[in-house]
């Protein structure tokens, strides 16, 4: 097993997980409606929860750092997640529609990992799957709901939808050392992914009334694999770490 | 999270000149006195109504409004644990706004119009929070004291005779107990750390201390007391007592961590009374009445989160169907 | 308005201070049942706004079961759900009374055992 790929693929979906996680706990307190506001900080909190049993893999079988470390204090640079995790919330819209392209990739992605030959990421693979089945349920039912619900509400999917496309492409970004991922039995890769996530995606964006834009490989936002981030994720972590940066080698 | 309600002289006054039926007010008065619950759907006295609806309202208000101060920091968590702890916590306290809008409903009033008056200043949330979460500490007292406090007076609300705000309270009151829990792990962190840490915690504790004396609302013997209110058991212990016991219950368990309160005159008495200096209740006034430090920004965001949410909750409607009060 | 909060200062608060709040939008409720464990029974636990079944049960799930352990929920939208009128609680005042109904009711070891006295006597 290339220990250097499996770290990778490690670092990129815990990165993943954490910072949307993150973002996605902005909603607490000040979702649509109060029912709302619980379910998506459940969810936020199951993403941080992710990230936190990806970084201990790194931790416990890798002899990478301790997970606060790993997800609290680390630079820009050694970043590892995709442009489509970093932009803040926006509006519900926003929200919404990223979930779902988001989650649907997820829950395809653990599905393959339960393959894994790598055994502690097909363990937690089959562990969360509930919780990603449950997020990907929850988008589905509302972005269902609201195409349907009103012509406002369906004209703001389909601008979230424009707004995000391009940036959902991202999450697939392969890695340089995917070939060794895919030789070794550790995950079957991104090219694959994105093809069973777009046979996926694809009739539930028709059923709902949803017109998926042409894809444009030049607009594919792409980078965040290899540290390049959008302008969105320096001063989230910043942010994030402003308390612990003030003592690191405190105990909080 | 809530303190506790009280009575205006108007209001005692006219709930003490409200005529109601003295065969049915007998038979409900009887039902409490021999412990049973009252629920909805029964024939309780107009002013029973009125003032449930207006505590339990004003109880789902703090709490969602009170997610806002400790949601000041959910970006800011310094690790795993504190961060999954206060998300779960913010999480919890929308969640008991839940609760209460719906127990408040089935004494006929929506959770639309309840929102509407939270909204346009009709009706108030507790006065803690319109104070400002300053920094990282504020997060550890406030879990640990201003819950603490929530969960005196909320215990002994849960005794009540409304039987739909009792079960809200219990189950508000088993999650309050991982608040507690995971607050006073925040404040034992802090005062056990750095000096830089404890000076934090310390600041906070001394900005906190008069908010939480507030808290339980003014001295009995300055506030209008109801006995209909306590003989129908929408109101159980008077705020001094409560204050008292959250005093009795949390005090030591500060000073045992070598932190201190900023008042020289906070002692326990000969009686097994706690004494304390005058907190200033004209700032309790001044705050409550719209001019605290905060009270412009909670509106402002639970405004805007109505607002936002409109264009979702109205396409979610669907109009062939009516509402119909909640049974439980 | 700047915050303590930076999740406050990336809301676009301006839209909103001014004017009267008012809102017209009623969403139904339904009644949620709790299954802890498979073989017990599902006992009611409160309420959702929802617009649907398919959205009531999502937010069941996070409102009413995201401690401890679940089997199952159930969501009735609450028009659907036929009750008493509290009024009519008279209906069931004398049930209690009905120990015939009752296994207290029956008790013969008394009489056994005084006939089995008697016996011994006559014997």
């Amino acid at each position: 097993m290339n220990i250097n790929a499996t770290k990778d693929l490690l670092f990129k979906m815990a990165d993943d997980a954490l910072i949307i996680g993150h973002r996605n706990s902005e909603w607490t307190g000040i979702g649509p409606m109060l029912e709302e506001d619980l379910a998506f900080s459940s969810m936020a909190q199951d993403k941080i929860g992710h990230a936190l049993a990806l970084y201990k893999i790194l931790n416990e079988v890798l002899g990478e750092a301790d997970p606060d470390k790993l997800g609290f204090m680390r630079e820009e640079k050694d970043m590892k997640c995709c442009h489509f995790v970093e932009y803040p919330i926006g509006e519900y819209d926003f929200s919404i529609i990223r979930q779902f392209l988001f989650d649907h990739a997820e829950l395809i992605r653990y599905e393959m990992l339960a393959e894994s030959g790598f055994q502690p990421l097909a363990q937690l693979a089959k562990k969360v799957k509930g919780e990603i089945k449950y997020h990907v349920m929850h988008a589905d039912t509302f972005v269902k709901q609201l195409a349907a619900g009103s012509e406002e509400a369906h004209a703001r999917l389909q601008n979230a939808l424009n707004n995000c496309w391009h940036l959902a492409l991202g999450i697939f970004e392969k890695s340089e050392l995917e070939s060794d991922l895919i030789k070794d039995g550790t995950f079957a890769g991104e090219e694959e992914l994105q093809a069973r996530w777009l046979a996926k995606v694809t009739p539930l964006l028709e059923a709902a009334n949803l017109k998926i834009p042409a894809t444009n490989n030049d607009k594919i936002a792409l980078g965040g694999r290899r540290g390049y981030h959008s302008e969105y994720l320096k001063p989230l972590l910043d942010e994030m770490c402003e308390v612990v940066r003030t003592d690191p080698a405190a105990e909080w | 999270m809530y303190g506790n309600t009280f009575v205006t002289e108007e209001e005692a006054k006219r709930m003490n000149a409200t005529v109601e039926d003295p065969q049915k007010l007998a038979e409900f008065e009887d039902r409490i006195t021999s412990g049973e619950k009252i629920e909805p759907g029964d024939w309780m006295p107009q002013e029973y109504r009125k003032q449930l609806i207006r505590m339990i309202e004003q109880h789902a208000h703090s709490e969602i409004v009170g997610a806002l101060p400790e949601g000041t920091w959910i970006t800011r968590a310094p690790n795993f644990r504190r961060k999954l702890a206060l998300i779960a916590k913010v999480q919890d306290e929308v969640g008991h706004g839940q609760l209460l809008y719906s127990a408040a409903e089935t004494l006929g009033k929506t959770r639309e119009q309840m929102l509407d008056d939270l909204l346009n200043g009709k009706s108030k949330y507790s006065n803690i929070f319109n104070y400002p979460a300053k920094t990282w500490a504020d997060i550890a007292v406030i879990g640990f004291l201003v819950d603490g406090a929530a969960i005196v007076n909320q215990v002994i609300n849960s005794k009540g005779s409304y039987g739909p705000y009792c079960r809200a309270l219990e189950r508000i009151c088993y999650e309050e107990s991982f608040h507690l829990k995971q607050g006073h792990d925040n404040v034992v962190y802090l005062a056990t750390g750095t000096d830089k840490q404890r000076a934090i915690l310390q600041d906070a504790i001394n900005r906190w201390y008069r908010p939480l004396l507030h808290f339980f609302g003014p001295p009995d013997k300055a506030s209008q007391h109801s006995e209909k209110l306590m003989k129908w058991k929408v109101k159980l212990a008077s705020n001094d007592d409560m204050r008292n016991q959250f005093l009795d219950q949390y005090v030591p368990k500060i000073l045992e961590l070598g932190l201190t309160f900023p008042d020289p005159n906070l002692r326990k008495n000969a009686d097994g009374i706690w004494e304390f200096s005058d907190p200033d209740w004209e700032e309790f006034k001044r705050v409550i009445n719209g001019d605290g430090p905060c009270n412009k920004e909670r509106l402002a965001v639970r405004r805007y989160a109505e607002e936002a949410g409109r264009w979702v909750r109205q396409a979610l409607m669907n109009p062939t169907e009516k509402y119909q009060v909640p049974l439980a | 308005m700047s915050s303590l909060d930076p999740r406050v200062n990336r809301l676009d608060l301006k839209r909103v201070l001014e004017g009267e709040v008012q809102t017209n939008s009623h969403l139904v409720t339904y009644e949620v049942f709790h299954q802890d464990k498979r073989g017990k029974q599902a006992i009611h636990v409160g309420i959702v706004h929802a617009p649907s079944p398919e959205l009531a049960l999502v937010f069941a799930k996070e409102q009413y079961s995201r401690r401890g352990k679940t089997a199952n929920l159930w969501v009735v939208k609450t028009s659907d759900v036929y009750t008493f009128s509290p009024a009519d609680d008279d209906m069931f005042e004398t049930t209690p009374e009905k120990v015939f109904r009752d296994p207290a009711a029956y008790k013969v070891r008394d009489r056994i055992e005084a006939y089995q006295l008697k016996n011994k006597a006559t014997n």
